[in-house]
């Protein structure tokens, strides 16, 4: 809407140009004339016609100019409109209970579906599932039951604290906790592969709270679909 | 050289792709050095309690061999924390044999323990290396060898001095010539090492881009079994220090992780959640037969056999929280050991049998602690943040472990009454997971 109102004025800007040079030219052929005729009589009649023709100029430029006016009155009123206007855009079908809509690649990229979310985030040494990740896993599951040729592989992993091997058996847990809420869905387990990496590939390369916290994760990764880590 | 004073033990040393068979020779050290990029540097940074003072002396013509003898044992001697060496005091010429020895002169010095010696050229091109410990008081000799080698072996048997200097006052096996495995990392590659206990000739056997974790040497020191994500997942592989061999230990399904020796060298213990949950088996070095010891449908690793080979500690989360807990080798009699606090984990046989090193996480902080088995007793010997990975030295005086430092993954080592400790860095990025290796079978 913003482009087209701006080639609007951009428009109109260049046919207010064009009428301005027109009047220019008018005025010197006008004395142009004056200094080549000198007959008095004609002269009357030619001044009369001359004020005339200016009046009829000046009358049309007035128009041009309040049209200008109304059109850009017209082109704010429109825009204040469309601000208040509610945003409208298709959202994918994220019941699944119908068929897919769009080719799942779109599906699982498509922001405002909990598709695009792929990571579970957990409490220190704990491996439950919270309750603001359950929509989300829930989501995967039935996406998995709706497209049985899809895969996905569970990454666990954990902060850096403690110790390496009792992290990588709790990276293990958390996967496959995530896996288990999926096979109660119904999802196959042979969809569903999992690894852990322990604190062995951290996200977040620091040592406070903020980094540990984004490493204790499990991570949803669609086989052929995301990028290899 | 005092205490407090830095040992930067990072030399040059010659190039040349030797070192597969410098294994297969079986020397106790590799001499040669493929790629030194991670080469450790040692600084002592506590020392303690009743220091045994020794003076050693610049061995005769040492200077014309590229190893001083006398500096590698005196930095030996140092690092233990167990030795104050004293001056080389002003008597020119040094002696070199006991009977240019002015004992009135070491006496009224203080010395009580002098080390004399000299360094000869043979004609086949080999080197003879003499030395000798000397008892002021007693104006005697306490022990003394001549060793004939190839001048590639001097670092080494300088070690080998050292340890004979050092169990003959302290009753106790010296360490120096052990090696150490661990792990550096750099941007975008992991390193398993080798190295000798002083942090030289250190060389990798296995690189790639993905971790490595949780070495672990064979009591018989031909092996060393580890960790890693090479495929992308854990994969326990035991790989031939002799002929630079590897095969895969375990692949199952899950993690494959915690690889223990038993004494004999020919099973380990480790960890697989092929059935579910970690649980330790027990598995043939070959890779057969793995065989389930636990059964608790919780967490269980980190197995770590008593020196008997009776017992085997290990983290179990069954109680809710990690904990250590010991079992007997068949997977019967299970026991918590640890009850303070609620992460308790990696337990390290000592080499006596006697206690275990592990990690206690306490206000936030993650620990070294040693407890002792008969009183159950806990002493923490650190005061860093995130301590992780205990190795024993094979003398169970020293234990190695990784700590994170300014942000950097560094070993550092504390003595097992926690009053010797140092500090190790590298040039790497990161070094972590030590593990020591056994003494020399040939001592």
């Amino acid at each position: 809407m913003k482009r087209v109102l701006i080639a609007l004025c951009a428009a109109l800007l260049v046919a207010g140009c064009g009428s301005k040079g027109s009047t220019t030219q008018g005025k010197a052929a006008i004395e142009q004339r004056d200094v080549s005729t000198p007959t008095t009589d004609q002269q009357a009649a030619e001044e009369a016609a001359k004020q005339a023709r200016i009046a009829q100029e000046q009358e049309q430029l007035k128009q041009q100019v309040e049209e200008q006016k109304r059109r850009q009155e017209e082109a704010a009123r429109q825009a204040a409109a469309d601000a208040e206007k509610p945003v409208v855009k298709p959202l994918a079908d994220t019941s699944m209970t119908g068929k897919a809509l769009a080719d799942p690649a779109s599906m699982l990229k498509d922001p405002s579906s909990p598709l695009s979310k792929r990571s579970i985030y957990y409490d220190f040494d704990a491996y439950n599932i919270k309750e603001e990740y359950a929509h989300m896993v829930e989501a995967h599951g039935k996406f998995l039951l709706e497209h049985k040729d899809m895969k996905v592989r569970i990454e666990g992993n954990c902060d850096e604290r403690g110790s390496r091997e009792y992290n990588l058996a709790l990276g293990q847990r958390r996967a496959d906790s995530v896996k288990k809420a999926m096979t109660l869905l119904g999802v196959p387990a042979k969809q569903i592969q999992t690894v852990s990496f322990g604190a062995e590939k951290p996200k977040s390369p620091g040592h406070d709270e903020e980094a540990w916290a984004e490493n204790r994760r499990s991570d949803i990764v669609y086989v052929g679909v995301d990028a290899q880590k | 050289m005092k205490n407090n004073g830095r040992l930067d033990i990072s030399r040059n040393t010659r190039s040349g792709n030797l070192w597969p068979w410098c294994f297969a020779a079986g020397l106790l050290l590799c001499l040669c050095s493929a790629t030194a990029r991670a080469q450790l540097s040692i600084e002592i940074i506590g020392g303690g309690g009743d220091q045994i003072p020794i003076t050693v002396l610049p061995l005769a013509d040492e200077e014309a061999f590229p190893q001083r003898i006398s500096q590698i044992v005196s930095a030996d001697l140092t690092r233990s924390g167990r030795f104050k060496l004293q001056d080389i005091g002003s008597v020119r010429p040094l002696p070199s044999e006991p009977n240019e020895v002015n004992y009135r002169y070491w006496k009224n010095r203080g010395t009580q323990t002098l080390v004399i010696g000299r360094v000869v050229q043979r004609t086949d091109g080999k080197v003879e290396v003499r030395f000798r410990l000397l008892d002021t008081s007693k104006e005697a000799q306490a022990v003394g060898y001549a060793y004939t080698v190839v001048t590639s072996q001097m670092r080494a048997i300088a070690h080998k001095i050292a340890d004979v200097i050092y169990e003959k006052l302290t009753g106790e096996a010296g360490v120096f010539s052990t090696r150490i495995a661990y792990v550096a990392r750099f941007p975008q590659r992991y390193e398993l090492h080798v190295a000798d206990a002083d942090g030289a000739n250190s060389q990798f056997i296995l690189a790639h881009n993905e971790p490595i974790i949780s070495p672990a040497w064979s009591p018989d020191g031909t092996r060393i079994a580890y960790v890693s994500f090479e495929q992308h997942r854990s994969i326990v592989f035991v790989h031939n220090l002799v002929d630079g061999t590897r095969r895969v230990l375990a692949a199952y399904e899950g993690i494959n992780s915690a690889p223990a020796w038993a004494p004999d060298s020919k099973k380990l213990a480790i960890a697989l959640s092929k059935d579910g949950i970690s649980q330790i088996y027990m598995i043939d070095a070959d890779g057969t037969d793995p065989t389930r010891l636990t059964n608790s449908g919780a967490i269980d690793t980190e197995p770590s056999f008593s020196p008997d080979g009776k017992y085997i500690l290990f983290t179990s989360d069954r109680g809710g929280t990690p904990q250590i807990y010991r079992m007997s080798v068949t997977g019967s009699n299970v026991e918590r050991m640890t009850f303070e606090g609620s992460y308790n984990v990696t337990p390290r046989y000592s080499p006596d049998g006697k206690s275990f090193a592990f990690i206690q996480r306490m206000q936030g902080r993650y620990s070294l602690a040693l407890m002792d088995l008969a009183t159950r007793q806990t002493q923490i010997l650190t005061d860093t943040q995130l301590d992780g990975s205990p190795a024993f030295a094979p003398n169970g005086r020293l234990i190695l472990y990784a700590s994170i430092v300014g942000g950097r993954g560094i070993l550092a080592a504390v003595s097992s009454d926690g009053r010797i400790k140092q500090r190790i860095t590298s040039s790497a990025q990161d070094v972590r997971e030590p593990a020591w290796g056994p003494l020399a079978a040939n001592r």
